[in-house]
C-alpha cells in the first residue's frame, strides 16, 4: 500500500498530520488526520474551585475562548441549579454574538475566502488576505479589519477582554450595560449588519456567479451524506447560545432531539489506535467505520451541521438567505463541505441581526444580572462555538471544587466527518499514482472548510499554513513529497 | 496614561506547562522593572490579535517557546522577525504575525513597530500536557530570558535617554 502524509500545521511542532493511503495502483484507498489532543485537562481541572472553570477553560484554546467560557458557565449554572435572571441571558447571548462575528470574519476572509477569492490553482504566496486585497481592493480589507475588531470590541466591553472573558459567573453575569456602551454597541452593530450583507453580495458575484466554483462544490470528492448536528431554538431556528440539540438524517428530516443534560445518552466516542482523538457518533446507529449514509453514526457539526440541523435562522434577513441557500444548491440537506463557506457567512448575518435585536431589548440595561446560587452538584452545559457544538459537563464536591470534568469540543465533533472529507477530496485529486502540487489544496480545502481547531496553544509566528505531502509507494518507501511554506 | 515606545510581550498558554514559558518571563520582568519606559503584556494568540497589541510602539520584543529543528532544548536566542522561521505551536484558525503585519501595512497601517525581536526559548518537545508549572530544564531558562530581555529594554532607553 502507498502512503500520502501531509503535514497541515507547522514544521515545528510535528503534530497534526494527514496521511493518504493508496492501493497498489495507485489509487487512494484510505485518508486519516492526526491531529493532537492535549491531555491531562481531567486531572488539572480536579479540586480547582468550581467556578475558576469558566476562566481557565477560556484558556484551553486561543481560537474559541468566548466559546468554552459559556459552555463553563452554563455547566455551572447547571452545576449550581441556578437559572439566571433573562438580562443575564442576553448579555451572554449578545457578546457571543460579538464572538461569532470577529471568528466568522476572520475564517471567510483569512483562511477560507482566498481559495475562492484569489482562486483555488493560484500559488500558495498568493492564496491568502494579501492576495484578497490585491483581488478586491484596499478598501475591501480596511472594512474586514474594522469589523472584526467591531467584533472584538463588542466582545470586549461585555466580556472585560476579548480574548479571556471574565464575565461568566454561575447564576448570571458580573457586568451590566450602561447606556453609552449601548449606544457604542449599536453603531457597530448596524455597521457590522452592513458587512456582513456585503460579504454575501461578494460571495455571491465571486463563487456563485462562477460555473466553475458552483461545479466545483457540488463536485463528488467534497460530498458527504452524514447526520448533522446543532443547537436549535423552540422552533427549531439556529441559535448558538442557548436550546436543545437536534440532529437530522440524510433526508433532512429530525432523527432526535435532546437537552444536553442527555448528550451521554445519544452520542458515544470511538477510539482508533493511531490517534487520541476519540471520534462521536450517535450511539443509536453505532460506529460502523469512516463511513457516511443512514447507516454510520457518524455527524457533522458546524455552520453546514447547524443550517442542516436546523428549519431556518431565526431573524429575516438571515432566514432569506438560509432559503436560498438551499434552493441554490439542490434542498436539503447540503452534503457540500465546501457550502460550509456559505453557511457561514449565512451565520454571519444572523449574528449581526441578532446583536441588533439584543442591543434594542429594554432589558439589556438591566442591572438584574445574577441569581443566587443553591447547592453544588452535577451539571452540563452546551454552546455552538463557531466550529461547532461544544459541551462541558462538570460533577463537583458538596464544597463546590471539581471532582470530574469531561469536554466534548467542536473539532472532535467533526474529527470522522473531517477525515473522510480528506480521503473523499484525496480520491479526486490522486489516481494512479499522479499527484501534483494542486492536489495539496484541494485536499487542504476539505479540512479547511471545517475551520478546524486543533485544541492546541495558539501562538503561531512563521508565514502561512505549512503543508507537506508525503507520498509512499506500496512499500511504503518515500515516492515524492510535495510542500507549502517550507 | 503616557504610552511607552517599547512593548514586551510574553506569549504562551499559562495552562500547558512550558508553553507559558513567554508569561513566566514576562511576570518575572514585572518584579524588576521599575522605572524603564517599557509596557508588559501577555497574549496567548499569535498573529492578529498579537498584532493589535504591538501596535502603536516602536519597539516590540516578543517572548516565546520555539520548537528547534536540531533538538536544542533549554537554551534561549535572539531572533529578528524578518529572518524568523521557527516559532512554535499551531494555530489555523489565525495568520500569522508576519502575514498580519504585511496586511497592515498594505491598507496603510502605519503604526506598527519599526523594530520586532522575538527572545525564543527552544524547545524539542511541544508541551501537551495541562501544568501551571515549567519543567525545571526550561525554569532554568526563565533568568536568561528574563536578562536577555532587559537588555533589549535597556538599548531602547538608552537611545531615549541620549537622545
Amino acid at each position: 500500500m502507498e502512503t500520502v502524509t501531509i503535514d497541515p500545521i507547522t514544521r515545528l511542532e510535528g503534530h497534526g498530520k494527514i496521511s493518504i493511503f493508496l492501493n497498489d495502483k495507485g489509487d487512494v484507498e484510505n485518508a486519516y488526520l492526526q491531529i493532537p489532543e492535549l491531555r491531562g485537562f481531567e486531572r488539572f481541572a480536579q479540586g480547582r474551585r468550581a467556578e475558576d472553570m469558566p476562566q481557565i477553560t477560556s484558556r484551553i484554546c486561543g481560537v474559541c475562548p468566548v466559546a468554552h467560557h459559556f459552555a463553563s458557565t452554563k455547566a455551572l449554572d447547571a452545576a449550581f441549579n441556578v437559572d439566571p435572571p433573562s438580562a443575564a441571558k442576553k448579555l451572554r447571548e449578545l457578546m457571543y454574538m460579538g464572538y461569532f462575528i470577529y471568528d466568522h470574519t476572520l475564517h471567510f476572509y483569512y483562511l477560507g475566502g482566498p481559495d475562492f477569492v484569489v482562486g483555488p490553482d493560484a500559488p500558495p504566496a498568493k492564496r491568502n488576505i494579501i492576495g484578497v486585497i490585491e483581488k478586491a481592493g484596499v478598501e475591501i480589507g480596511k472594512e474586514v479589519i474594522k469589523h472584526r475588531a467591531y467584533g472584538q470590541k463588542i466582545t470586549a466591553i461585555l466580556g472585560g477582554k476579548a480574548t479571556h472573558p471574565v464575565c461568566g459567573l454561575p447564576g448570571g453575569v458580573s457586568k451590566g450595560l450602561n447606556k453609552d456602551e449601548v449606544k457604542e454597541i449599536e453603531k457597530m452593530v448596524d455597521s457590522c449588519i452592513e458587512f456582513a450583507k456585503f460579504s454575501l453580495k461578494l460571495f455571491d458575484e465571486i463563487v456563485l456567479q462562477n460555473k466553475k466554483y458552483v461545479d466545483l462544490i457540488l463536485s463528488d470528492p467534497y460530498q458527504l451524506a452524514t447526520y448533522n448536528m446543532g443547537l436549535v431554538d423552540k422552533n427549531n431556528k439556529v441559535n448558538f447560545y442557548d436550546g436543545q440539540i437536534r440532529v437530522t438524517d440524510q433526508k433532512g428530516e429530525e432523527f432526535v432531539k435532546f437537552d444536553v443534560r442527555d448528550y451521554y445518552k445519544y452520542i458515544a466516542e470511538h477510539v482508533e489506535e493511531w490517534t487520541y482523538i476519540k471520534f462521536p457518533y450517535l450511539k443509536a446507529i453505532g460506529w460502523k467505520g469512516f463511513k457516511d449514509g443512514k447507516d454510520s453514526g457518524i455527524y457533522r457539526v458546524g455552520p453546514l451541521g447547524r443550517l442542516n440541523a436546523a428549519e431556518g435562522m431565526a431573524t429575516p434577513l438571515a432566514d432569506k438567505e438560509y432559503n436560498r441557500f438551499y434552493e441554490t444548491l439542490g434542498g436539503k440537506p447540503v452534503n457540500s463541505t465546501l457550502a460550509f463557506h456559505w453557511a457561514r457567512l449565512i451565520e454571519l448575518l444572523y449574528a449581526t441581526e441578532r446583536a441588533k435585536e439584543l442591543i434594542k431589548d429594554p432589558e439589556i440595561t438591566s442591572q438584574k444580572i445574577r441569581n443566587p446560587v443553591g447547592e453544588p452538584g452535577e451539571g452540563m452545559g452546551v454552546t455552538e462555538a463557531a466550529r461547532g457544538t461544544l459541551i462541558h459537563h462538570y460533577k463537583l464536591t458538596k464544597d463546590g471544587l471539581i471532582d470530574k470534568a469531561n469536554l466534548i469540543v467542536a473539532t472532535t465533533n467533526n474529527a470522522g466527518a473531517i477525515n473522510m472529507s480528506i480521503r473523499e477530496a484525496a480520491k479526486g485529486v490522486i489516481s494512479r499514482g499522479n499527484v501534483s502540487n494542486a492536489t495539496l489544496n484541494m485536499v487542504e480545502m476539505a479540512f479547511r472548510a471545517y475551520d478546524p481547531c486543533f485544541a492546541c496553544a495558539t501562538h503561531t509566528l512563521p508565514g502561512g499554513m505549512p503543508l507537506e505531502v508525503n507520498i509512499y509507494d506500496h512499500e511504503r518507501k518515500l515516492y515524492k513529497t510535495l510542500r507549502q511554506n517550507l | 496614561m503616557k504610552k511607552t515606545k517599547t512593548i514586551v510581550v510574553g506569549v504562551g498558554n499559562k495552562i500547558l506547562g512550558d508553553d507559558g514559558v513567554g508569561i513566566h518571563v514576562v511576570n518575572q520582568l514585572r518584579k524588576q522593572v521599575k522605572n524603564l519606559d517599557v509596557t508588559l503584556e501577555e497574549a496567548t494568540t499569535g498573529g492578529l490579535n498579537l498584532l493589535d497589541i504591538i501596535v502603536g510602539y516602536n519597539k516590540a520584543v516578543i517572548v516565546d517557546a520555539v520548537r528547534s529543528n536540531n533538538g536544542e532544548h533549554g537554551v534561549v536566542k535572539r531572533f529578528s522577525l524578518d529572518n524568523f522561521d521557527t516559532m512554535h505551536s499551531c494555530n489555523p484558525h489565525d495568520v500569522s504575525l508576519i502575514e498580519a503585519i504585511d496586511m497592515a501595512k498594505k491598507i496603510g497601517e502605519n503604526r506598527i513597530p519599526r523594530e520586532i525581536v522575538v527572545i525564543g526559548i527552544m524547545m524539542r518537545n511541544i508541551p501537551s500536557e495541562f501544568s501551571e508549572c515549567l519543567s525545571d530544564e526550561i525554569a532554568m531558562t526563565v533568568p536568561k530570558a528574563v536578562e536577555m530581555t532587559l537588555n533589549e529594554i535597556k538599548k531602547d532607553n538608552m537611545r531615549k535617554i541620549s537622545s
